[in-house]
């Protein structure tokens, strides 16, 4: 028996690792191995108001901090038939591409990306390719100050309330993002130029299921209520309520993270499910970004994941500055949060977070205070696919040295861009 | 003189406080040409797992034997701890429940199969080593972090406002919202240095940056009795991100 183990995942956001054990070239047992403490914030959201919610459940994740606030206001806003305004709508995705911006800036620059080009780090890199790293953290500026502006803060919102926002930005703040945006969408074939000239990765190849929700608007991935999963040219359509068809989840003794499975398959959540589920975003810049680099759909290789960020990328850019124009257009009213009356009710919300479906799912009593919570992440999703990843990768690359599969193994687990705190499951079981 | 060696780490918490140190986009290749960061490993992936570090960074509260184990490990290390965040210098948001029953919360969520998890009620930082440095916040504020390194850099010790959002919030002549609307608003009770983030958005201070050193919290509990708030409503809503803070 030969075991590769990856110790403690570095350049991921938590506390994760790996486990492969080998007899002879046959891989016997994977384990991806979460080891966050486990926060138990279930406890904490039971019995809370319903404004009291989302500034808990926000910080399960600081980078997808504001996915975790507007999925629990969205589940909140359901239970209690409160209807928010177009232009909360509009400011809330903006809000969202914000996040994504940053969140994909950070995952493609800071932490992908020195794999590729064989450097442990951002700043390891930065000494020999200054304008790849000046080039991420400009993006990513812009990312955290268009949360800033909308939200409040970069990371944990205080500006997103039930009902709508605490103060609606001006219209003064809005032109300087709009600049701000223009000066970032000027970088998007920087960004590609970079991204298609990074060596391929290919050495996990095989078939694999794809989940995200169906977008209505083919601009925008925000709204939705229907989850589709892909798989061998199949497509079954899960609606937000039926969740736990879809994510079936188990605890397993070697993870604090559940893991999913659909009709006994794992399944990928993220950019390149995304992309999977809704092609018909993929024109006009999207489409010469994604033949530049040659990203085929549906993909076997997980690793494309980073390839489908980019494209993401530019397409947020894009979004964010029309959804400003449009703001700017319509003029922005300093409306108030819509009023909440609580009342006994049950909501469950699927957004897309940046690394994939985020679900909240709440009952509140009749003083609208929380009765039980369900909230699954991206990355606990996709635990179950990342082992298999590992599985194949390790089959593919049995002949190796170790240090050469764990390198695969580790950038693998990149690719999947893992939110280990995410992944820690904070909800009840019933 | 050569560079400070430097040691970033997470223990359990949601990486926020150590984003917010990548969030220094336009200074980040600045702090980092003056300072040696040895072990990081949220940003790399070839650290020094064992070397003495001058100033060792911390975010994340206590929640597990692992955690105690790197923490005592690290303080070892470090000739100055400086505790990162509310969950390392309060407990944070996963301590609100130290009085329940834990193995009947693992089971809760995980089942039968979380009893064998290594899982520990949430402690602060200072609640199992000795910590030179707090630098609260949920997140920590970008420029109380720089200035941090900056008088470290000198050989100075940082001050922070002892004094509580509400003084910040006045200065910029907001309405309060506890006199005028009767919400439980936490500014005049937390610590100061987010600008009053909340309440200058009409949102209530929710006391993420923990208690502040120079409160009066009986006229504040006396203006929300007048309001007719429940004193333990009052309590839970304090207990959200600093369970040790609270004077039942």
């Amino acid at each position: 028996m030969r075991t590769v183990v990856v110790e403690h995942l570095a350049r991921v956001e938590g506390h994760g690792g790996i486990t492969v054990e080998l007899e002879g070239d046959t891989v016997a047992n994977v384990r991806f191995g979460v080891f966050e403490g486990a926060r138990l914030l279930e406890p904490l959201v039971r019995g809370k108001r319903y404004d009291e919610v989302a500034p808990v459940v926000s910080r399960i994740c600081s980078i997808c901090s504001a996915a975790h606030s507007l999925t629990s206001l969205k589940a909140t806003e359901k239970a209690l038939e409160v209807q928010v305004s177009r232009q909360t709508e509009l400011l809330r995705e903006l809000l969202y591409l914000g996040e994504s911006i940053e969140s994909h800036a950070l995952h493609l620059f800071l932490l992908a990306v020195p794999d590729y080009l064989n450097y442990p780090s951002a700043i390891a890199l930065a000494a020999d390719k200054p304008d790849a790293v000046l080039l991420g953290l400009r993006l990513k500026q812009l990312g955290n100050s268009i949360q800033e502006t909308i939200g409040g803060r970069a990371i944990h919102p205080v500006n997103v309330v039930p009902g709508g926002f605490g103060r609606v930005p001006a219209a003064d703040r809005l032109i300087e993002l709009h600049g701000g945006l223009l000066q970032g969408i000027q970088d998007s074939d920087a960004v590609i130029d970079l991204m298609a000239s990074l060596p391929e990765a290919d050495f996990c190849h095989g078939d694999t299921v794809y989940a995200a929700l169906v977008s209505p608007n083919p601009d925008s991935y925000y709204a939705g209520d229907e989850v589709a999963v892909v798989s061998n040219g199949d497509r079954s359509i899960v609606p937000a309520a039926a969740y736990k068809s879809l994510t079936n989840e188990a605890s397993v003794p070697h993870s604090h993270a559940k893991h999913s499975s659909f009709r006994q398959k794992p399944f990928m959540v993220g950019s390149l499910a995304r992309l999977t589920v809704n092609p018909q975003r993929l024109t006009g810049r999207l489409a010469v970004a994604r033949e530049r680099l040659k990203l085929e759909l549906p993909s076997g290789n997980p690793m494309d994941n980073n390839k489908a960020q980019a494209v993401e990328l530019i397409g947020d850019l894009d979004r964010a500055l029309a959804i400003i124009e449009q703001l700017l257009r319509d003029g922005i009213e300093d409306e108030r949060p819509a009023a909440v009356h609580p009342h006994a009710g049950t909501g469950t919300a699927i957004t897309e977070a940046p690394r994939g479906l985020l679900i909240h799912s709440y009952s509140y009593d009749a003083d609208g205070r929380i009765a039980s919570a369900d909230v699954i992440t991206p990355t606990a999703l996709n635990a179950a696919s990342m082992e298999l990843h590992f599985r194949r990768a390790v089959e593919q690359s049995a002949q190796r040295e170790e240090a050469a599969i764990s390198k695969r193994l580790e950038m693998i687990a990149r690719a999947y861009d893992p939110c280990i705190s995410c992944s820690v499951h904070l909800v009840r079981r019933r | 003189m050569s560079k400070p060696t430097v040691g970033i780490f997470g223990l359990t918490g949601c990486a926020g406080d150590q984003l917010v140190i990548l969030n220094c986009e336009d200074r980040l290749l600045d702090l980092v040409s003056l300072i040696d960061v040895r072990d990081f490993l949220m940003a790399s992936s070839e650290n020094d797992a064992a070397c003495a570090l001058d100033v060792a960074i911390v975010e994340g509260a206590v929640l597990s034997n692992r955690d105690v184990e790197r923490l005592r490990e690290i303080r070892k290390r470090a000739k100055t701890l400086v505790a990162l965040g509310t969950c390392a210098v309060w407990g944070g948001v996963a301590a609100m429940d130290r009085g329940a029953d834990r193995r009947e919360l693992v089971r809760e969520v995980y089942g039968e199969t979380g009893l064998a998890y290594d899982s520990l009620p949430a402690r602060a930082l200072h609640e199992i080593v000795k910590v030179d440095l707090n630098l609260t916040g949920c997140p920590i504020e970008k420029d109380h972090f720089l200035a941090a390194i900056a008088n470290l850099l000198n050989g100075n010790a940082p001050v922070y406002p002892e004094y509580p959002v509400c003084t910040e919030c006045r200065m910029f002549e907001n309405n309060c919202l506890l006199i005028e609307r009767g919400e439980v608003c936490c500014g005049p009770v937390t610590a100061a240095g987010c600008k009053a983030r909340c309440p200058e958005l009409r949102v209530a201070c929710v006391g993420c940056r923990g208690p502040a050193g120079d409160a009066n919290p009986s006229s504040w509990l006396a203006a929300l009795a007048e309001k007719g708030i429940d004193r333990h409503a009052i309590a839970a809503r304090l207990r959200t991100f600093a369970p040790e803070g609270v004077v039942q």
